[in-house]
């Protein structure tokens, strides 16, 4: 018998495969190690990502569900909620007890409940609405506050970079 | 790159080797040439590592084939730590620094990757869907050669102490009795994953048995560290090199005490306090349980908060947080809350037999159609719980006068539960704990009973004095000091519990009133007496109990197991019974009347089968049978009122429900 993470993590594969939700593509990146996953996110309607396919890599814990996953972007991104480096930085990544920035409420940390589904639609909603006061990325977050014409260019130029344009 | 550099490096050796051939014709003179050459000696050490570094690699591809990308990151970490570690170290013995030590100090480095190799492997063992019977023989030999090996120069360096005295040998043997138990605590991973993947099932207590042995290594390397620094600060200086490996130590063992105590306790709670859960209610529910995405068959639990879940899957994760994973409603809070509604839920189980049998009749005689009989005894304790929690929540918002002894209510308790304990000294053995099962020591109930005394003044010593001696005699006189402040401690408590009682009584009566306004006043008159007046007798005699007990501190500790104990015991079951009664279904209402969320038709239902319960329960102490009938048919009509009442309360919470269960 396989361990509890494993198999759960195979029902959230099936799930996923079965009943994609909107715009969201995710699985493992081999079926050798069901602990590394590759997602892909389309960027949501109506906003500065519109259009973009922003690829991502989700690392699972032995103990999941009862830890989190990590999550990084690997293509670049400039957005006030994501490390330069392409880290993830929402609440629902963090465990209760760990908190890097000091402002989340232990409500909306991980929980088992919580499912990679979830996580990424999270995602897909932080990129339509950044939250400027937690601020992973600095400059971001100011310029999405005070110069969101240039934000708004800089997010499209980067769309057009994932989907391979000349900028 | 790798390839590149032992090929110059060899190159670089057979170029100063033959040089020295050449130059010298001999062998002796050869050696002796190249040892007096610093150059030359150069060569040869970095011809060493090399050596050592491709013979790591060969035993890499003969016990662990290739290493995982995570794995060799890893290595690589922990490398470089442990290489400043023992640069450090060089510092400390700067004196013996030679060849030999350099090598001993490689070798140590050696032995300690594969060590953490090891770990890893079996780390991955948990994540990986399947595995050959080759991994098992590689696993197998490498952690056995790596404990033979470690217990060897454990042993050689423990010899050569005791013969040459303190020396580097000291750092030797303390880092191979570290990694001695890092060996233990892998293989005991090891045999613990290896025997869980032969069974189909998910094995239970693996986390359990996991978080002990992390405990206990935990433990023995804490000792180990801090013997090891300060043999070494009195021998030599602080060492320093030890320090980080110590602190991350430490505080791995402190999480994992901390982990141990909590999970323990909420572990505790969800076996005793919270029902399992019925298949009906697995059948409303989506039968899924949400920690592990599969189906729900049995062993599930219920939490206070009406969520369901695997047992299994819920003690895993008490062992990380004590909170309901859909809701996080902290579970650890819940047991002294519950001290509120327990004893009668306790009741229940203790007098599952003869009285239990009667309330089920009694409950059968009050309602005869719909109501799941079997179902009732465990959601009334759920119910109670959660409306005990819905109170203890909802009062800190109620802005109530005295609110603040109200909130205090449930600490309150669990401080006076303790206090009968408190007087350890008495030399008088502990009267028996009153047979209730399913009752931990730390929980309320058993003690709860000692606080509701006979009603009537005269403090219950026991009658007979002559069975004890002289000395128990005078330490129940209990004339010192501490006496004296456990005494007025306990006063000042039970001032307080008084306070909250008023204050719940208050709410209670409230309710009562807003209860009739809504149901029409031309029935809701006779229907309000048999409540409130089981409930508002509680106050008299809690008052007595606040004058008995001031004489005696804690009458019942002197208990002894007379036949006469037995039946004021007894009495006080029932009459204490009584005040749970009136207080958790007031307490329910209160839950109600706030408009919080929790309290559903069918739970309300259970709730009063209790009622009929005590009434016959009071009857042994002296109520007519008419009366009782009386009692019933009044419950009755105020059951009906308040499920009309709760009806329409549930269609105004069902909606903000739904969004919480989300």
């Amino acid at each position: 018998m396989a361990g509890s993470a494993l198999r759960r993590l195979m029902a959230e594969y099936k799930q996923l495969t079965l009943d994609p939700p909107e715009g969201i593509v995710a699985g493992p990146v081999s079926e050798d190690n069901f602990f590394e996953w590759e997602a892909l996110i389309a960027g949501p309607e109506g906003t500065c990502f519109e259009g973009g396919v922003f690829p991502a890599r989700l690392v699972f814990p032995p103990d999941y569900p009862l830890s989190p996953p990590k999550m990084k972007f690997t293509c670049d991104m400039f957005h006030p909620n994501i490390f330069a480096d392409g880290r993830v930085c929402i609440s629902i990544l963090h465990a209760p007890g760990d908190d890097p920035l000091g402002y989340e409420l232990s409500a909306e940390r991980w929980s088992p409940v919580q499912s990679v589904e979830k996580i990424l639609l999270s995602v897909v909603s932080m990129l339509a609405e950044p939250n400027d006061e937690s601020g992973a990325n600095v400059d971001a977050a100011i310029m999405w506050r005070e110069r969101r014409e240039e934000f708004n260019s800089i997010a499209r130029r980067l769309v057009r970079k994932t989907l391979g344009l000349a900028t | 790159m790798q390839l590149l550099i032992s090929s110059v490096c060899m190159a670089l050796t057979s170029a100063v080797i033959g040089n020295a051939y050449f130059q010298k014709q001999q062998f002796y003179p050869a050696v002796v040439y190249i040892t007096k050459s610093n150059a030359s000696m150069a060569v040869i050490y970095i011809q060493f590592f090399v050596i050592v570094f491709m013979f790591g690699k060969l035993l890499r591809k003969i016990f662990l084939g290739t290493l995982r990308a995570a794995e060799f990151e890893h290595l690589l970490e922990r490398f470089w730590y442990a290489l400043t570690e023992t640069c450090l170290a060089f510092t400390v013995f700067r004196d013996d620094f030679n060849p030999q030590f350099v090598a001993l100090f490689t070798v140590l480095l050696f032995l300690k990757s594969f060590h953490w190799l090891a770990e890893e492997r079996v780390d991955y063992m948990e994540r990986s869907p399947v595995l050959g019977w080759l991994f098992h023989i590689r696993v197998g030999s490498l952690l056995t050669m790596l404990g033979i090996l470690d217990y060897l120069l454990l042993i050689h360096a423990y010899n050569s102490t005791l013969v040459r005295g303190p020396t580097v040998q000291l750092v030797f043997g303390f880092e191979y009795a570290i990694l001695l138990t890092v060996i233990a605590s892998t293989t005991i991973k090891y045999v613990l994953h290896a025997a869980e993947m032969r069974t189909d099932t998910p094995w239970e207590n693996k986390a359990v048995f996991l978080l002990y042995t992390e405990l206990v290594i935990g433990l023995i390397k804490v000792v180990l560290y801090l013997l090891f620094v300060v043999i070494m600060a009195k021998i030599y200086a602080l060492p320093m090199f030890v320090f980080r490996p110590m602190f991350f130590t430490i505080r791995n063992f402190r999480k994992a005490l901390n982990d141990v105590i909590m999970s323990r306790r909420a572990i505790r709670n969800m076996n005793t306090l919270y029902p399992d859960a019925t298949p009906e209610e697995l059948r409303l529910s989506d039968n899924i349980c949400i920690i592990c995405r599969e189906d729900m068959v049995n062993h599930s639990k219920k939490l206070p908060c009406g969520h369901i879940f695997h047992t299994t899957c819920l003690r895993s994760w008490f062992q990380r947080q004590q909170t309901c994973p859909t809701c996080r409603l902290n579970i650890l809070r819940t047991p002294a809350v519950n001290s509120v509604a327990m004893p009668r839920a306790a009741d229940d189980a203790a007098g599952a037999g003869a009285a239990g049998a009667n309330a089920a009749a009694g409950a059968g005689g009050a309602q005869p159609a719909g109501n799941d009989d079997p179902n009732a005894v465990a959601a009334a304790a759920a119910a109670a719980a959660a409306a005990a929690l819905d109170l203890d929540g909802n009062m800190g918002r109620a802005r109530r006068p005295g609110v603040n002894g109200a909130t205090t209510f449930s600490e309150l308790f669990a401080e006076a539960n303790r206090l009968p304990n408190g007087l350890p000294n008495l030399g008088i053995p502990r009267p028996p704990i009153p047979p209730m099962p399913m009752l931990s020591p730390f929980m309320m109930p058993p003690h709860f009973a000692y606080f509701t005394p006979p009603p009537l003044p005269p403090p219950p010593m026991p009658q007979d004095l002559s069975r004890f001696s002289d000395d128990e005699l005078r330490a129940m006189e209990g004339d010192q000091r501490k006496h004296i402040e456990q005494r007025l401690k306990l006063l000042g408590n039970i001032n307080l519990m008084l306070d909250s009682v008023g204050i719940m009584m208050n709410q209670y009566q409230t309710l009562t009133a807003r209860l009739q306004l809504a149901a029409g006043p031309s029935t809701s008159t006779p229907a309000a007496p048999p409540a409130t007046g089981d409930a508002t007798e509680s106050p008299a005699p809690a008052a007595e109990t606040a004058a008995s007990a001031a004489e005696t501190a804690s009458p019942s500790v002197y208990d002894m197991p007379s036949t006469s104990a037995a039946a004021r015991n007894q009495q006080e079951e029932a009459r204490q019974l009584k005040t749970a009664a009136g207080l958790g279904s007031g307490v329910a209402v209160v839950a109600a009347g706030n408009g919080a969320e929790r309290v559903t038709i069918e739970d309300l239902g259970a709730d009063e089968d209790d009622v009929p319960f005590t009434a016959t329960k009071s009857q042994s102490l002296g109520n007519s049978e008419a009366e009782v009938d009386d009692n019933s048919s009044k419950l009755n009509e105020l059951r009906e009122r308040r499920l009309k009442f709760l009806q329409d309360n549930n269609k105004t919470a069902n909606g903000s429900e739904k969004t919480t269960s989300e």
